[in-house]
């Protein structure tokens, strides 16, 4: 059950698929260009808080909604090889959802009408994720579990009737008693294929689980590449070949996420490992933000960079990226976030006032922002066997 | 005749050491002879229950470290013909906290009813591993890293190299610190059609507060000093002797010999991790 593009990736040879976060207008283009430069399908994974529908209020990437994002990426995709993928769907995934305050039956009538219009603006792959309540994670694994199979049932149902062809993903690194530990993995899939089975429903074609990557600040702080023990944790020399039996045995493939910023020596294990596709988003948000600040910084711009900076920090939406007891300075945090402002007036304007600089150079700013980002994808082509 | 050698590793804690000689005599002498490896310790660190001094200029500078440690006793063993005398070893650091008094009684037992098991690791109370076993269990695996082990004779006869001096007597001994050298003697083991076992019948524990917080007392680098150069040791051991770019190659290494064991005696199939 996997859409027809990755047959001959995923059948014939040991690949891992790349699903690349739409961080910004560059980083789409950069993602649809390589792609159809290297001829490689690549999927693209809107979260809620990225692009949603436009009655969500869209979401922070370049003002675009669901559907302008999909336009957007139909008409320049030559060879369709983009898959768009909706990351991390569902109730309480969106912002709003939470700043409403809204009760679980209004979460998950939201969270419908956000997968409609994914659907209708031809999202191929559908990421399920019920572990949110309105208070941070759900502790009920019933409630989890019970909300996954209304949204599955109801997304099915949907693409169905609007002819549509849709695949799905469960499952999610968080903590959710669902898919963290094997005892968790194995119950989930053994639910979840059943429920399909009774309703002559799809099987889910990726299940994320937790596979030993974090994203913190600009590194990866998780097990996959940690050499000693992490207390109370199995090890990620045990956990990972298990859990991707597990997913062999209800052939389900293994999806990770937060694969940001491992080295190239890690990532060129993760076919051999099994692992079947992967998720990079921040890391190429910060490329995007460095690289602007070190263009700023080499032509002596101060105040464009202070401006930027500052607009960068006052967003605050460094602050659920740092580690505890961080000695991460101003100029970081701000690369950190950096990416989140990229739609605003303020940015526009620091942004139009660089390119005007840049262009009397005959230079252009977002060819080389997208230049930067395109290195930095292909890296993972290369490392998951994608291409030679 | 006691059939389990116990090797115990001091770097200058001659009490720490002495209370864990005491506490295994106490308890299990029985079963047991104990032999104290002094990896470099000073004149007066010595633990009462010294065996062997290592005490080169270079040892007594960096230490011995687990690997090049237990080799040297290992091999005295063996240059004083009491090798054979044994038909186990439990290599332990001097750090090793023994809570139950009948802890080689029941790692031995193990061993004697699963003639199979090569290497055998009690779980710590703190390990993730716990979750994979039932009370009281054991399970084969392809990934330990501990710093105490029993292991059977009959498994080392086929994998010592006794005619090169101490240092690659059981471990590569250019790998210093020893990242990846577990892994390696998983993987000798399964190649040899023995297992490699842990098992929460018992529990070991490592008091750390000394690495962490004595390392100026042991005479070693710090705690995160430490690990980071064996981090770096290791990959840097595992390129040099398998072209093995990183940790997850050796991994997989060990567990292609691990799966294989099994499509050989799949009636252990029931120790499966």
């Amino acid at each position: 059950m996997i859409p027809k593009i990755f047959n001959k990736y995923l059948k014939n040879r040991r690949t891992t698929l790349l699903a690349v976060g739409p961080m910004s207008k560059n980083c789409v283009e950069a993602t649809i260009e390589i792609a159809n430069e290297k001829k490689v399908p690549i999927m693209m994974i809107a979260s809620r808080r990225q692009i949603d529908s436009k009655e969500m209020g869209g979401g922070y990437v370049n003002n675009w909604d669901t559907k302008s994002f999909s336009n957007y990426v139909k008409k320049r995709d030559k060879n369709k090889l983009i898959t768009l993928c909706r990351d991390h769907g569902g109730p309480w995934q969106n912002s709003l959802e939470i700043e409403k305050k809204l009760n679980s039956i209004k979460a998950i009538n939201s969270a419908k009408r956000s997968y409609m219009e994914d659907i209708d603006s031809d999202f191929k792959i559908i990421h399920i994720d019920t572990c949110l309540s309105l208070n941070g994670t759900e502790k009920s694994k019933k409630k989890t579990l019970d909300r996954l199979f209304e949204l599955y049932k109801f997304c099915s149902d949907y693409a169905k009737k609007k002819n549509k062809n849709i695949f799905f993903e469960i499952g999610t690194e968080e903590q959710s008693g669902t898919t963290n530990t094997q005892k968790e993995l194995e119950e989930t899939l053994h639910k979840i294929v059943n429920f399909c089975k009774k309703n002559k429903l799809k099987k889910p074609t990726f299940v994320v689980i937790q596979s030993g990557t974090k994203v913190m600040e600009m590194r990866n702080v998780g097990t996959f590449e940690v050499p000693f023990r992490v207390e109370n944790e199995i090890p990620a020399e045990i956990q990972i070949p298990k859990m991707i039996e597990i997913c062999k045995k209800y052939n389900v493939l293994m999806k990770a996420h937060n694969t940001d910023y491992l080295s190239n020596e890690a990532l060129s294990c993760y076919p051999r490992l099994g692992i079947n596709a992967a998720n990079i988003a921040p890391e190429f948000g910060v490329i995007e933000s460095r690289k602007i600040l070190e263009i700023m910084e080499a032509l002596k711009l101060k105040s464009l960079k202070d401006s930027f900076v500052k607009l960068s920090l006052d967003s605050n939406k460094w602050k659920k990226w740092m580690i505890k007891g961080s000695k991460a300075n101003d100029y970081e945090k701000a690369i950190i976030s950096g990416h989140y402002i990229f739609s605003e007036k303020k940015f526009s304007n620091i942004k139009e006032d660089l390119t005007k600089i840049l262009k009397k150079n005959n230079q252009s700013l977002d060819k080389i922002l997208k230049k930067e980002i395109k290195k930095s994808i292909l890296r993972y082509l290369y490392n998951f066997n994608l291409i030679k | 005749m006691k059939p389990i050698a116990t090797l115990i590793l001091n770097r200058n804690l001659p009490k720490v050491t002495d209370k864990l000689y005491r506490t295994i005599k106490k308890n299990e002498g029985n079963i047991t002879d104990i032999f104290v490896i002094e990896a470099g310790s000073s004149k007066n660190n010595l633990s009462k229950y010294a065996t062997w001094h290592a005490n080169s200029e270079s040892v007594k500078k960096k230490g011995l470290r687990f690997p090049r440690g237990m080799n040297y006793g290992l091999y005295n063993l063996w240059k004083e013909n009491l090798f054979d005398k044994y038909k186990a070893f439990f290599l332990i650091t001097n750090d090793t906290v023994i809570q139950n008094k009948n802890t080689l009684k029941t790692l031995y037992s193990i061993l004697l009813k699963n003639k199979k098991i090569g290497i055998l690791s009690p779980c710590s109370k703190k390990w993730g591993e716990n979750k994979l076993l039932k009370k009281n269990s054991i399970k084969f695996t392809w990934y330990i890293h501990n710093h105490a082990y029993l292991l059977n004779k009959d498994l080392l006869l086929k994998i010592i190299n006794p005619t090169s001096g101490y240092m690659n007597f059981l471990y590569d001994g250019s790998n210093f610190r020893g990242y990846g050298l577990e892994s390696e003697l998983i993987a000798k083991a399964y190649a040899n059609n023995f297992a490699a076992a842990i098992t929460n019948k018992v529990y070991l524990e490592e008091n750390e507060d000394y690495l962490l917080n004595h390392n100026d007392l042991i005479k070693t680098e710090s705690y995160s000093r430490n690990l980071k150069l064996s981090y770096v040791e290791g990959l840097k051991w595992m390129k040099r002797k398998y072209g093995f770019n990183n940790k997850w190659l050796l991994q997989n290494y060990v567990k292609l010999f691990y799966d294989n064991f099994f499509v050989n005696y799949p009636e252990y199939k029931k120790y499966k991790i």
